[in-house]
């Protein structure tokens, strides 16, 4: 049944959506801004260029890959978003960290649920990798 | 360097992203919760009961799957545990599960998000679907001795068929 619980309550997880991104995404846009004003984002990206280029990414999005791995999406997105990726780098990116991010959180619950976690981990890792690949072959 | 046009471009741009990703996550967010009190995955779970076979599945996996896909591991774990707790699920259909949503989970909310930055969803989306259904369908074949959903589960279920 919809009612206007419904809403409030869709209304309310939206918001507290929003305040988490908030909370995660304008730390990590001033950050990156700042390493833009500085040669820091030139000398990593120049250092991950090599490494970038196989899935078709910039040197500086590897900031936002590390970020999404190691601590979560919204991270990442904060990255991204600072970074000036084309629609296409950024379809890659989004379709490499949904595949595999949070690995520290997640690997911890997938082997709670019984599943072997570093298995999983390192498979999901590999199809992210591939699936970058193969994204930019057919892109 | 420029600490006047650094401070108005990190105000100005983590501002006007963080408003296109509220536009975007507030009206989905009510979407699905719209969804959740229509029951529509409880309907929909028994629709795709018979296709939970080919991946080795129980029928009474559908529901807890259909759950971690739209609304994530947080809110499917829960269904999850609650569904192996009472009986319903094998242990072979929990690692079934898991291994579709490690791949594919929240995905209407991760995919918004995205979307607000700028990817194509026409390709996130049926990407990460047909990968959790390889992977679903390798694992529970017994295709993938490094898991361990095989070991464990040889035994038993295998009979139950």
């Amino acid at each position: 049944m919809l009612t206007a619980d419904t809403f409030k309550r869709g209304l309310g997880k939206g918001l507290s959506v929003t305040w988490e991104l908030t909370k995660v995404v304008v730390p990590v846009y001033v950050l990156v801004t700042f390493l833009k004003y500085t040669p820091v984002l030139n000398y990593i990206a120049h250092f991950c260029e090599p490494a970038m280029r196989l899935v078709g990414l910039p040197g500086e999005a590897s900031i936002a890959v590390v970020l999404g791995l190691l601590a979560n999406l919204y991270a990442a997105i904060g990255a991204i978003a600072s970074l000036n990726l084309s629609s296409r780098e950024i379809t890659i990116m989004a379709m490499m960290l949904l595949i595999s991010h949070s690995i520290p959180m997640e690997t911890a619950v997938t082997q709670k649920a019984g599943v072997n976690g570093l298995a999983m981990t390192l498979l999901r890792f590999v199809l992210s990798v591939t699936s970058g690949i193969l994204l930019n072959i057919i892109l | 360097m420029d600490w006047t046009s650094f401070a108005h471009d990190a105000a100005r741009g983590s501002a006007a992203n963080l408003l296109i990703m509220a536009a975007v996550i507030i009206p989905i967010m009510i979407l699905l919760e719209a969804a959740r009190d229509m029951k529509l995955l409880d309907r929909y779970s028994k629709k795709v009961a018979p296709v939970m076979k080919v991946f080795g599945m129980s029928s009474e996996a559908a529901y807890p799957l259909l759950v971690g896909i739209f609304f994530g591991i947080g809110y499917g774990a829960g269904v999850i545990i609650e569904a192996a707790r009472s009986g319903r699920l094998a242990l072979k259909d929990m690692v079934l599960v898991f291994s579709f949503l490690s791949v594919c989970h929240a995905l209407i909310e991760d995919t918004a998000l995205f979307l607000a930055l700028g990817a194509n969803p026409v390709v996130i989306v049926p990407g990460r679907l047909v990968l959790a259904v390889a992977i679903t369908y390798m694992i529970g074949r017994g295709k993938f001795s490094a898991l361990p959903g095989r070991k464990r589960m040889s035994g038993g279920t295998r009979h139950a068929d």
